[in-house]
């Protein structure tokens, strides 16, 4: 008798806790079953200050979602860093399984004595709807173009993108609204050959003030397949350790405002000014910092309507600097909030990303992190010797400690942030299982089964990558949206969509590849809760034009093209229904 | 006699933190100070108005000139000192620990030059904010068991609370949290009304590890106002 209240109790309590979704994972680890079986190594360097750049260039595992081959599944690339390392192309065979295509496509070889692959990122430069791909390098960045039939050409040399730039990051939208897609590229360190330097000088002169980096370069799309360099007439004379660059329409007004984050230094914000010119309203809009701008990613985290940015900083007990998030006042002016949402210490923070893993209509985050986690000696104590050595000249590499086989923010634990109805952030990961200890940097989000879930992939420093396939029970309703223009900038990248359903009205854009060493699906997904019906999605092209669509039913994937008044089914697969 | 009044006033404003200080009220202390290096109440309350004033780098030259001048002055290396610690908020998170070494050393010249209670324990709670990493932990022990002595030899005054919150501190940070919650418990004992002793001896594990964290962030300004001194004469 006893016996069976006491099962009775704990079956009900059991049954509650999963209504309740408690303790319930809804990340899979499909990294090898997916057929995902490189790793990324970081880049030895053989010069007379290897052993101290060692510490500092452990970078370039990135990756860059796309559906390369326009078969309705996303692919993805990724780069490794070493000097014989061979960067990847999988494809995506549709059932969770991925094949290295790069050998065959002509895209493997982005690492040699003179060049290593840092980021990618996949725009359409030349409107033929086939995504082109950027590599970018230590070096010399590579464009090639897709030419359709699995292989791609090495344009670089007639692009007008050839030139010397430790590039670490880009962005692709179109600043000037021409129709053509512009490129933000933004660079680590100064132009100076990192693999055979020819002075010392060339490390960062400020911890927190450093003016001595690679800063930003704009290429504008000519639209015949070449770009200049707008970079002065843009309004970008820059010279920060610039290490992401993250764009979306701040004020609405319906062109693409920039948000620079830089390691070392200060963070800038520029805003379009609607002429093929930025201003950098930095001190009105988020105010002069001193941290290390890791990563920069948009999304409306409170569904107020405006788009606000996350940054990730270093926090850690030896340097407490906390992350930014960015609440938009509406104004061109943002108020942090970090705090007072959570989201403030993710440790060695790098790139993070907003999405809704749980369908329930609120913008999550997950983060990675992480700087080196090598030996169980910390080098937190090199590094300070280092900084409270007086008239110390920091630029001189020759002054910096060599790292060896010590660690510095290593083995940090991820995080997935829940968004709680827009008041604030909880941690999820440990129950999801994905607070990994390997040293993150790039996260891809996409729907890379086309079930309505998103999942993850996460590239990692000198170490294997993680692929987390989303298995959320079924129940909770979503929608995508594929946007296409059919004659200028062909992925609508900076098209923002309202969605309203059950009362609430959500905001999302396609984004050109915001978030460090990582792109996500040009896909724009919205989670709707238990909502079975969508009363109208508004969608505002690049070009200005406004397009309104209603009832659609949901738990499809739509592809909208700007002038057609009707949506059109991409893939209805609706597995979770 | 007008002027002399005023100043007074000023002090009495500046104990109670609610002054508002103008440029004018630097060149005033300064003068004073000129003419009585080792001045605690007016090296104090000058740092005060410099802190409203966001005027860290002047002080730090101030005390660097006034130091030089009277290098026997224990209470102007003190200050000289604490200048530093005032500008840690403001500052980046990499100037803050440059910030922090530098007033250890002036925290230390003023023991070597007189050994009294206010430079022990502030140089023992200024160990307390370094990381872990750093081993500082214990030198702050040694300099807040030594103050802890001091105190407990002079008639009990309002300020040697500070002394039983931050030798806790210490030895939480040691790890004992034993001997952390007995210290904790004696100051309580004595003050038992104080609200940061409250505070603590009401956490435990994971709770208390984040309020001694949130305490000791070198964000958050620490008061550095030294009124209780001379109010309790």
């Amino acid at each position: 008798m006893t016996g069976r209240v006491v099962l009775a109790g704990a079956l009900s309590a059991g049954l509650a806790l999963l209504a309740n979704g408690v303790g319930e994972r809804w990340f899979e680890d499909v990294t090898a079953k997916a057929g995902i079986t490189h790793k990324h190594t970081n880049r030895e360097f053989k010069n007379p200050y290897a052993h101290i750049m060692a510490g500092y260039t452990a970078l370039g595992a990135a990756v860059a979602v796309a559906d390369y081959n326009g078969d309705g599944f996303d692919d993805f690339f990724v780069t490794d860093s070493a000097e014989n390392g061979k960067n990847r192309l999988y494809r995506n065979n549709g059932d969770f399984t991925f094949t290295d295509v790069a050998e065959a496509a002509g895209l493997a070889a982005g690492n040699d004595a003179h060049n290593a692959s840092a980021d990618a990122l996949w725009f359409d430069f030349n409107n033929d709807q086939r995504p082109d791909l950027l590599v970018i390098r230590f070096g010399q960045n590579q464009l090639f173009e897709n030419l359709g039939n699995g292989k791609f050409r090495d344009v670089t040399p007639t692009s007008g993108m050839l030139g010397y730039k430790n590039a670490i990051t880009a962005v692709a939208f179109d600043y000037d609204r021409d129709g053509w897609v512009d490129v933000f590229v933004g660079s680590y360190f100064q132009p100076v050959n990192v693999f055979n330097p020819d002075t010392p000088r060339f490390f960062p002169e400020s911890f927190e003030t450093a003016n001595n980096g690679g800063g930003v370069t704009v290429y504008r799309n000519n639209g015949n397949g070449t770009f200049t360099d707008t970079t002065g007439k843009a309004g970008f004379a820059l010279a920060g350790w610039t290490l992401d660059l993250g764009h979306a329409d701040a004020d609405n007004d319906g062109d693409e405002d920039l948000y620079v984050a830089c390691d070392f230094g200060t963070d800038r914000f520029f805003v379009n000014n609607g002429d093929g010119t930025f201003t950098d309203i930095t001190e009105k809009a988020i105010g002069i910092d001193t941290k290390k701008g890791m990563n920069v990613d948009w999304g409306d985290f409170d569904g107020d309507g405006l788009l606000d940015i996350y940054v990730t900083n270093i926090t850690d007990d030896y340097m407490r600097e906390g992350n930014f998030l960015w609440r938009n006042n509406g104004d061109l002016t943002f108020a942090d909030v970090s705090r007072e949402t959570d989201t403030y210490n993710t440790g060695w923070g790098w790139c993070a990303k907003f999405f809704d893993y749980d369908n329930d209509g609120w913008q999550d985050l997950y983060v990675v992190n992480g700087w080196v986690s090598a030996g169980k000696d910390s080098y937190v104590p090199d590094i300070f010797e280092m900084i409270t050595r007086p008239n110390i000249e920091l630029a001189d590499a020759r002054n910096w400690p060599p790292m060896g086989s010590k660690s510095l923010s290593g083995y940090q634990k991820k995080r997935l942030f829940h968004n709680e109805g827009g008041a604030g952030f909880k941690d999820h990961a440990a129950r999801h299982g994905v607070d990994s200890v390997r040293d993150g940097r790039g996260i891809g989000v996409a729907d890379f089964d086309n079930d309505g879930r998103l999942d993850l992939y996460v590239a990692n420093a000198n170490a294997e990558p993680y692929f987390y396939r989303n298995t959320l029970p079924a129940g909770r309703n979503w929608v995508q949206f594929q946007l296409g223009s059919p004659k200028a900038n062909r992925f609508a990248i900076g098209a923002q969509v309202r969605l309203t359903a059950g009362g609430r009205t959500q905001l999302s854009f396609v984004n050109g590849g915001n978030g460090f060493a990582a792109q996500s699906s040009t896909r724009v997904h919205f989670g709707l809760g238990k909502n079975e019906k969508i009363d109208k999605v508004e969608i505002r092209w690049p070009s200005g034009a406004k397009q309104t669509l209603e009832n659609l039913p949901p738990n499809r994937i739509y592809r909208v093209l700007e002038g057609k008044p009707k949506a059109e089914i991409l893939i209805a697969k609706a597995s979770q229904r | 006699m007008r002027q002399a009044t005023l100043l007074v006033c000023a002090w009495a404003l500046a104990g109670a933190g609610a002054w508002g200080a103008t440029l004018a009220d630097l060149d005033r202390y300064e003068a004073l100070l000129a003419k009585n290096a080792d001045d605690i109440r007016a090296g104090s309350e000058y740092r005060q108005a410099v802190i409203q004033l966001k005027q860290y780098d002047r002080c730090i030259k101030f005390f660097e000139e006034l130091v030089a001048k009277s290098p026997q002055a224990a209470n102007a290396y003190l200050n000289f000192g604490f200048a530093y610690v005032d500008k840690i908020p403001d500052a980046g998170a990499i100037t803050q620990v440059i910030l922090a070494n530098t007033a250890l050393s002036h925290f230390s010249k003023s023991i070597e030059l007189k050994p009294s209670w206010i430079a022990l324990y502030t140089r023992g709670n200024s160990y307390l904010y370094w990381p872990k990493i750093f081993g500082k932990a214990p030198l702050g022990v040694k300099d807040l068991e030594e103050a802890m002595k001091m105190q407990k030899q002079d008639k009990l005054r309002p300020y040697h609370v500070r002394a039983y919150i931050s030798l806790g501190d210490g030895y939480w940070k040691m790890d004992d949290v034993e001997k952390a919650r007995a210290v904790w418990q004696e100051g309580a004992k004595l003050f038992p009304n104080e609200p940061r002793l409250k505070e603590r001896l009401s956490r435990s594990g994971d709770e208390l590890a984040k309020y001694i964290d949130e305490t000791l962030d070198p964000n958050k300004r620490v008061d550095t106002n030294l009124h209780e001194l001379w109010e309790d004469q």
